[in-house]
Formats: C-alpha cells, sequence, structure tokens
C-alpha cells in the first residue's frame, strides 16, 4: 500500500483547480494524483505566442524535498528544451527548494518561453542557430509553434 | 532479595513492552495529517509541508520559519555528509547559507497561535467526533479517545482492542457481518458497517443511490443528482429546475444562465446610478432655491419676470438686453447711463448663470457707487446744518447781546426809581402827594420787575432754542449715517 499522498500535495492540487495560474493548468491523472496533465500557454510578446503546449509532470515520492519532474510533450523549438522535451532549468535541478512549488515552477517554465537562454543550452544545434541567426531561429519556433502546438479545430 | 530483583525486572519489562505495543497500535500523532477545523492565517503555512507550522523553527541567519522536521529533511536530503555543528544548507526561501541549531526556536506566540487551531480527532476515520485544540490531540488520543487501541482486557489475549470496547471482553473472535458475509474480528465490526460493507449502504432518500452511512451528510448536500437545482437565470424569467449533472449542462447552454450575472451586476449600477442622480437633483434644488432668494433680494420686482425667462429659456444665447431696465429704474441716483453701458456692451451670455453673476456684479458696483454718494451727501448736510446752526448761534448772541442791555436799562431806570423813592421818603414835605407818587411808584417798580421776568423767560426761551438746534443738528447727521450703513451692510 502506498504512502498516504501528502497534505501538501492535496493542497496545491486544490488550490491550482480553485485559483488557476492565468494561461496554466494543471490536471492530475484519477488513477494517480502525483501525474498531472500540464497546459501552458506560449506567453504574449514572445515566439511561442498563440501555442499551447503539453507537458507532464510527476511529483517523485520524496516532494517537496526533490524536484518535480516535468517534461514536454508537445515539440517546441527552444535552445533550453531538447527533443525529448527535457528542460535545462535550474530550478528543476540544483537550484530546487522545498518552498517552491507546482504553480510557481510552471510560472519559470512559461519565463523560460518567454526569455530562451542560448548561453546554457540543452539543444545545441537550436542554441547554435540562435546564437548565429536570431531573426531565422525566431521564425523557425514561431513555425512550429503554429505547426505542432496550435489546438485543432 | 534476589527474587524480588528479579521479579522487578520481568515487572518491568513487561510494562516497556506494553508500552512499546501500544506505541505500535497508536503511533503519535503526526499533525502534519490532522484536519483543521478552524481556518487559519496562510502566514502561519510552513513553506515546505503547507501546514500551520509544527515546532517552528527562526533561521537566524535569514529570518525565514519552518517546520523543524520539514527544514531538517530539506537539508538531509541536500547534504549527506557529516556536519559536527548540526544540519546546515540554504534556507529553502531565500537561499541564504544558514545552519540549524540545537537551541534554534521561535516566539511562544507562534507557537501558542498554531496550538490553538482546532482540529479534528485523527481517529474521524472510526467514528469519534471529538474536535480538540491542536495542542491538545496527542492527549485526547492517549487519554480521552474511545476509538484509540489499548491492550485487549481479557486474560493472554495481546491483540489490540478499542478503548470503548475494553469493558466489553474480549472480543478477538471470528465472526461474520450479517450482511455481506465477510469474515472479521468482532471488535471490527462496528466500523465495517459503517465504512466498508456494501450491504449496510443506505439509500440516498431523493435520489435512491447507495451510500455509505458515513458520506450521507456529505452526499445529500453536494453530490446528490437527485436534489434539483433552479437554473442561475431563475430571476431572469428561467423556470427549468433541473437535478445535478443536468443543471450544470443546462446552466452552460442556458442564456438566460449566462445573462444572470451581468444583468445583476447592471442593475447594481443602475440603482446607484439613480441614487447618485437623486442626489445631483436634491443638490440642484437647493441650488435653485438659493438663486431664486438671491433674485428676490436684488429685484423685488421683477423676479418673477426673471424666473419666467429662466424656466422657458433655458438654452444659452443673446439675453434681451432691456433686462437691465427695471434694475436701472430703481438706481436712478446718479447715472443710470453708465449703469446699463457695460451690460448692453457685454451682449449675449454663455448662460443664465453667467447673466445672475454679471448683473450680480453691476448691482454691487452700483451699491457701492449710491453708498459713495450717500457719504457725500452726508457730509454736504453735516456742512449745510454747521453753517446754519453758525448763523443761528450768532443771531442768538446777538438777541442776548440787546436783552443784556435791555436788562441793564431797565436796572438804571428801576435804581433810579428806588432813588427817587428814598429820596421823597426822608423830607416828607407832602405826605399825601408823596403818598400818591409813592402808590405810582409803586405800581411802576411792579410793571419794571413784570417786564424784568418777562425778559428773563425770554432769554432762557431763547437758550433752550439754541440747544435744540445744537441737538436737532447733531441727531439728523446721526440718522443719516445709520441710513447708510444700513445701506452697506444690505449689499
Amino acid at each position: 500500500m502506498a504512502a498516504p499522498l501528502p497534505k501538501r500535495i492535496i493542497k496545491e492540487t486544490e488550490r491550482l483547480q480553485n485559483e488557476p495560474v492565468p494561461g496554466i493548468s494543471a490536471l492530475p491523472h484519477d488513477d494517480n494524483a502525483r501525474y498531472f496533465d500540464v497546459m501552458v500557454e506560449g506567453p504574449g510578446g514572445s515566439c511561442y505566442e498563440g501555442g499551447v503546449f503539453n507537458l507532464e509532470l510527476f511529483l517523485p515520492d520524496d516532494y517537496p524535498m526533490t524536484a518535480p519532474k516535468i517534461r514536454f510533450l508537445t515539440r517546441i523549438y527552444h535552445p533550453n528544451i531538447d527533443r525529448l522535451g527535457r528542460i535545462c532549468l535550474d530550478v528543476l535541478k540544483n537550484n530546487w527548494s522545498p518552498a517552491l512549488q507546482i504553480r510557481t515552477i510552471l510560472l519559470s517554465i512559461q519565463a523560460l518561453l518567454g526569455a530562451p537562454n542560448p548561453e546554457d543550452p540543452l539543444n545545441e544545434a537550436v542554441a547554435k542557430q540562435w546564437k548565429e541567426n536570431q531573426a531565422e531561429a525566431i521564425k523557425t519556433a514561431r513555425e512550429w509553434t503554429a505547426l505542432y502546438a496550435t489546438a485543432k479545430k | 532479595m534476589q527474587r524480588l530483583e528479579a521479579r522487578r525486572g520481568v515487572e518491568e519489562q513487561h510494562f516497556l513492552a506494553r508500552r512499546a505495543r501500544s506505541h505500535s497500535y497508536n503511533p503519535p500523532v503526526d499533525l502534519r495529517l490532522v484536519d483543521y477545523v478552524s481556518s487559519y492565517d496562510p502566514n502561519l503555512m510552513c513553506p515546505i509541508c503547507r501546514c500551520p507550522f509544527v515546532d517552528p523553527v527562526v533561521l537566524a541567519e535569514c529570518g525565514h520559519c519552518f517546520c523543524r522536521e520539514c527544514i531538517r529533511q530539506s537539508w538531509n536530503t541536500q547534504t549527506t555528509t557529516y556536519t559536527p555543528h548540526g544540519p546546515h544548507g540554504d534556507c529553502p526561501s531565500c537561499r541564504t547559507p544558514a545552519r540549524l541549531r540545537p537551541r534554534s526556536t521561535t516566539n511562544n506566540i507562534l507557537i501558542n497561535m498554531t496550538d490553538e487551531l482546532i482540529v479534528r480527532c485523527p481517529k474521524s476515520d472510526e467514528g469519534c467526533k471529538a474536535e480538540v485544540k491542536r495542542g491538545e490531540v496527542q492527549d485526547h488520543v492517549n487519554i480521552y479517545c474511545g476509538f484509540t487501541l489499548v491492550e485487549c482486557g481479557a486474560d493472554h489475549c495481546e491483540l489490540p482492542v478499542r478503548r470503548k470496547d475494553v469493558a466489553q471482553g474480549c472480543l478477538h473472535y471470528g465472526v461474520s457481518c450479517l450482511s455481506c458475509r465477510k469474515e472479521l474480528d468482532k471488535c471490527n465490526l462496528d466500523c465495517h458497517w459503517r465504512n466498508d460493507c456494501p450491504a449496510r449502504q443506505t439509500e440516498c432518500a431523493v435520489c435512491k443511490s447507495m451510500v455509505f452511512p458515513r458520506d450521507l451528510a456529505e452526499h445529500s448536500s453536494t453530490a446528490c443528482a437527485a436534489i434539483s437545482v433552479p437554473c442561475p437565470g431563475a430571476a431572469l424569467g428561467c423556470s427549468n429546475r433541473s437535478t445535478g449533472a443536468q443543471a450544470r449542462t443546462h446552466a452552460d447552454t442556458c442564456m438566460l444562465a449566462k445573462l444572470a450575472p451581468i444583468l445583476t451586476t447592471q442593475h447594481e449600477r443602475l440603482e446607484e446610478q439613480e441614487a447618485a442622480q437623486k442626489q445631483m437633483s436634491r443638490k440642484l434644488e437647493v441650488l435653485e432655491d438659493g438663486f431664486t432668494t438671491i433674485q428676490s433680494i436684488l429685484s423685488p420686482f421683477s423676479s418673477d419676470n426673471m424666473v419666467d425667462k429662466l424656466g422657458t429659456d433655458p438654452a444659452p444665447g443673446p439675453r434681451p438686453t432691456d433686462l437691465p431696465g427695471p434694475y436701472s429704474a430703481d438706481f436712478d441716483l446718479d447715472a443710470p447711463a453708465s449703469f446699463s453701458a457695460p451690460n448692453t456692451s457685454a451682449g449675449p451670455y454663455a448662460s443664465p448663470l453667467h447673466h445672475l453673476l454679471h448683473m450680480h456684479e453691476s448691482l454691487r458696483d452700483e451699491i457701492s457707487r449710491i453708498s459713495s454718494a450717500l457719504s457725500e451727501l452726508d457730509g454736504r448736510h453735516s456742512m449745510q446744518n454747521l453753517n446754519e446752526n453758525l448763523r443761528t448761534r450768532e443771531e442768538i448772541s446777538y438777541i442776548g447781546a440787546q436783552l443784556g442791555g435791555l436788562q441793564r436799562q431797565v436796572h438804571w431806570l428801576t435804581s433810579a426809581q428806588l432813588h427817587r423813592q428814598q429820596a421823597g421818603r426822608s423830607p416828607t414835605p407832602g405826605s399825601a402827594t408823596s403818598a400818591g407818587t409813592a402808590i405810582t411808584d409803586a405800581t411802576s417798580g411792579a410793571g419794571v420787575e413784570a417786564a424784568l421776568g418777562a425778559v428773563n423767560t425770554a432769554a432762557t426761551a431763547l437758550r433752550g432754542a439754541a440747544r435744540m438746534v445744537n441737538v436737532g443738528g447733531r441727531e439728523a447727521s446721526g440718522m443719516r449715517r445709520g441710513a447708510s450703513e444700513e445701506g452697506r451692510t444690505k449689499l
């Protein structure tokens, strides 16, 4: 029998439902309250504007002492996100703090979309393109957003 | 002696074993897992476990507060190396390097506030209805709660039993549930019936669905599908009443339900506006009253005329230039032409209010001019009076001098007469004749005295007249001054 769900996860889930962050939604799976389906809208003014990106989020057993595991499911052209959707973000790795929450982490990811950081790349090809020809890279990112991250009508 | 010690040793072992067992039956209450009945301030929440602080500590380096256990756990996962000075790491809130000192603690106020929150007994799932302060919940479980597991009272039975059931003897014998035929111990039957037994579910009176007894209250208040709810747009005329899930779908489709919140806000705004308008109109009335009173004060004869004009012709436009006419008729004391000149030259007014203000201004000018004229008149009159008085006084003094001469003459006459009488009386040659002259003298003396008295009275009368002239002049000037002051205060 699995350990009872910590109060903190229940509270965070409730708060995500009751006071959702604009542009972000996270729904736990019915059969596993530690597994969330996340949707993040591309921030306005960025090359991901208008896109809706799906992510998966898993809270490990020792959450909140370790960071949640997050991965992009939607393909995205971004220097800090690789082909498998893994994210290079300090607060998900060494800089995790138990005082952070699901909502703050998702906000950080949304901010990362708004401010790509090619100096600390995960996807070398994209980062190279971003540094050498930023206009072209942004154009590609827009195309990818339109191609993969736009809601199908 | 040895036997005694051996027995004590056995007893002690027995006691320790019992305590260990009871400890394992009833692990200490984890205060982070209890349900809080009272709502609490979010500031009392540990940022790590998101529960009210349990044994809070304040990090001396940055001042952030956490549960002792939370901060210790968070640092244990970060640094596994041995730390001789106690656990240390970065503050989870601000990343300041900090250290957990053995004596680190916090203010008692914080501890008291969190310990006074009301929580539900951790055994509430099993049926305990107690709600106690968090600081006392451990005592409640250890001492009072009827659902705490204790050792069975029967001999040779070491199985746990609920405290309230101890008196019933050993309940550790197998029974089967009457309803579902499940085999279980007698002591667990109550709990089974309350929470688990599918055959013991009660039927919701409204929706006919089967509910566990413990969930009944919640079911009927929120979940029951058959309790019909009116459409949110009922106030707007939607008569639909539907149940549970249907109500939700109806609310999604019903236009009235969607409009309801908008319309209610609109309605509220409308009412606000109306109230504001009412206030404004009252203010306007008061102002209009003020204007009419001002007008009636300024022009008692033409006020009706003015009000009519204001009422029937509120639109701004050229005002009739003959309006100042009635006013100038009242103030014809000096130069009516100069009074009406600014009005006619100013031409059309932006609004009746401007016209009134302008008129008021010109009236004020007029009044000041009148008051200066009055003061001038006042001066002229006082000079005139002074001149008149001077002349009258001169006349009076002249008359007084004449009167003095007359008096002297009369005095001389009477003294001469008296001399003659005395001279006549001393020789007494003819008493008869002298007597006759004496009689005539006496009569003449009496006449002279009467004349003297008359002259005296005339003099006093003259003096009185002079005084009256003086007083009259002073009074007249005083009255004029009073009148001019009155005129000024009226403005």
